[in-house]
């Protein structure tokens, strides 16, 4: 029962100093300020500015995700060894794998955090994007521009808040990292209001909800690369961690087309390319073109496979937290 | 020296067998040898200093006693169990040389977080918090981040978190480091409270004074091995020397026993006024400055 306070407190406190450090706070607003201009930047969409929306919305929560998870973590835990702050706790009695775990789960917390403020600006994405629309309230081409300027007023009014409340005392990182989240779910709810001509309209989001799917698989790759990143950090100072997270992040970009010629026929090369995490399974946004879905028992499969993988590195960080001398 | 006495009437806190600590490179080839076969063993109720130069292996035992570091050869045991054991470090209260603080927590904050790690309840960990925030003097700013903090507040919270679980086994390294004469003072005078409640109390530190005004046990490092251990007393204690002190003013009379102890002895003894130490100096004008006494500044011989 000890443990579970113990796991709580530590998850909170690491949370809490992952989201009060300023890059956290800027790669997310960046995320979704980005998210917000690719419709609107659009040049040359082929015909498809909804998926070009779509894609490039997943695309930067998978890579600011990826950025926020492994700065998160190798923080968390290679800058608090060094720092002695791990020191500290782990000369209470606290155990050493409810010390990872925890760090684990507060750096989940953040990154699912992020992934609602990512989410959202996706599906708002989507919504603001050129399209022709064929209903009884609006048919023809139109572009959402009043949620476009709504999202991207999102984050500067979050950050203006923040600033407000930090007159009052609250701490302005944290506040507007949480706000940043609160900011385009706002929008999300009131662009429901409007079409996408911005005329008032019986309530309706308006949104693709085919990509809440291949969202929460971009998700679930972001716990999955945290869990890697705090298994390298538990020995590896922060630069070197940083270094390993690149290199296990591109070569699980690459593994299907280097290895995967190679696997069927070489079980070294299987071996490897098992051993390697496949992002490709989290990226699922192809399946979406020409109206497609992404199918339940995909995205069940694609989950088990983070969450085995996750599982795993988390096994692997706990055995190798065990024996590493803490001299902070 | 260094072989445990199995007749001794306490069981020992902490125990240190043969320990050697060695520091390897990234290719696993010995680096520095920070500890060389260390045996020490500290009792219930004791104040036990660990003196020695910088990079003497003072820090480094330390954290092999908590688990931190791994002792390469040799057997540390805590409260008769292997060092790092959960169980154990329940009963340890640890300053660090630094205090590790979580910058963005406030002193309140810090000692709830910490309170919590050791499954205090709420009621609980209020009380033990503002009564350690009385006690290292931090009431006044309690609802301030400790990364603002100067280095002798840092001290201050740091040794509150340190007794936040009100350990039986108290472990400081360096604990006076940045502290003013005042706090230095207050440190000293929690160290001798501690021990006068049957805590035990490792205390590492290059000030001599600190250890020799608290501490009832020393063992002296260098070099990562042990050079010297034992009582206060008994390693200090002059035997071929005889100090009385007598409370005379008169100089005619003490130029007479003077030459009786000249006349008895065959040397010349040695006659002087005994003088407070500089530390009770200070603390005297700073405490009658505190009171609002008036008049003129304390001067050599004019002190009362």
């Amino acid at each position: 029962m000890r443990s579970v306070g113990q796991l709580v407190a530590l998850a909170r406190l690491t949370a809490l100093e992952a989201v009060r450090q300023p890059v956290v706070l800027l790669l997310a607003a960046a995320c979704v300020v980005a998210t917000g201009l690719v419709p609107m930047l659009l040049m040359h969409n082929l015909g498809e500015p909804g998926r070009m929306a779509r894609d490039g919305g997943l695309a930067f929560h998978l890579t600011f995700g990826v950025l926020i998870a492994g700065y998160a973590s190798c923080s968390t835990l290679a800058r608090e060894r060094s720092a002695g702050t791990a020191a500290t706790v782990l000369s209470k009695s606290v155990s050493r794998r409810v010390f990872f775990l925890a760090k684990f789960c507060g750096v989940t917390v953040v990154v699912l955090w992020f992934s609602l403020a990512a989410g959202a600006s996706t599906l708002l994405a989507e919504r603001i994007a050129e399209k022709f629309h064929q209903s009884s309230e609006l048919v023809g081409y139109a572009t959402d521009w009043r949620t476009a300027r709504w999202l991207l007023a999102a984050p500067a009014g979050a950050f203006a808040l923040a600033g407000a409340l930090n007159l009052r005392g609250r701490p302005f990182q944290s506040v507007a990292f949480l706000l940043l989240a609160v900011g385009p779910l706002a929008v999300l709810a009131a662009a429901g209001c409007f079409n996408q001509a911005g005329a008032w309209s019986p309530y309706d989001l308006r949104v693709d909800w085919r990509l809440l799917p291949a969202t929460i698989l971009v998700t679930a790759a972001l716990p999955c690369f945290a869990a890697i990143a705090l298994a390298l950090s538990t020995r590896l100072p922060m630069a070197p961690t940083m270094t390993g997270c690149v290199l296990v992040l591109l070569a699980g970009l690459l593994s299907a087309h280097v290895l995967g010629p190679w696997a069927s026929r070489n079980a070294l090369f299987a071996a490897v390319s098992g051993f390697v995490p496949d992002w490709q399974v989290f990226w699922r946004a192809d399946d979406l073109a020409g109206g497609g879905r992404i199918a339940a028992a995909e995205l069940l499969r694609a989950l088990a496979y983070g969450a085995a993988y996750a599982v795993g590195a988390l096994c692997v960080g706990c055995a190798l937290f065990e024996r590493t001398e803490v001299n902070g | 020296m260094n072989d445990f006495d199995s007749q001794s009437p306490t069981p020992p806190v902490v125990e240190l067998r043969h320990v050697t600590k060695v520091f390897r490179d990234f290719w696993r080839r010995p680096k520095v040898v920070a500890v060389s076969d260390l045996s020490i063993e500290v009792r219930r109720g004791e104040v036990f200093g660990l003196l020695g130069p910088n990079g003497s292996g003072k820090s480094t035992t330390i954290k092999t006693i908590l688990g931190l570091l791994h002792a390469s050869a040799g057997e540390v045991r805590v409260f008769g169990r292997p060092a790092g054991h959960t169980g154990t470090l329940a009963r340890v209260g640890y300053l660090p040389e630094e205090s590790y603080l979580y910058r963005y927590l406030t002193a309140r904050e810090t000692l709830d977080f910490y309170a919590r790690l050791f499954g205090l309840d709420a009621a609980l960990r209020r009380r033990r918090t503002e009564e350690l925030l009385r006690l290292v003097g931090l009431q006044q700013a309690a609802n301030r981040p400790v990364g603002e903090f100067s280095k002798g507040m840092s001290r201050r919270i740091g040794l509150a978190q340190a007794l936040i679980n009100d350990p039986d086994l108290v472990i400081l390294d360096e604990p006076t480091a940045g502290l003013d004469p005042v706090g230095c003072r207050q440190v000293k005078d929690l160290i001798r409270d501690l021990a006068a409640q049957g805590k035990t109390v490792i205390l590492s530190s290059h000030l001599l004074a600190d250890v020799e005004h608290v501490c009832s046990r020393i063992a002296i490092l260098f070099n990562g091995t042990l050079r010297a251990e034992g009582g206060v007393r008994e390693l200090l204690v002059n035997r071929d020397l005889v100090r009385f002190t007598v409370p005379c003013a008169d100089p005619a009379l003490a130029g007479r026993m003077a030459a009786w102890l000249r006349e008895q002895c065959g040397s010349e003894p040695a006659v002087d006024n005994p003088s407070m130490n500089l530390e009770s100096f200070f603390l005297d004008v700073v405490q009658r400055a505190g009171e609002g006494t008036t008049g003129a500044p304390a001067r050599g011989a004019s002190r009362p």
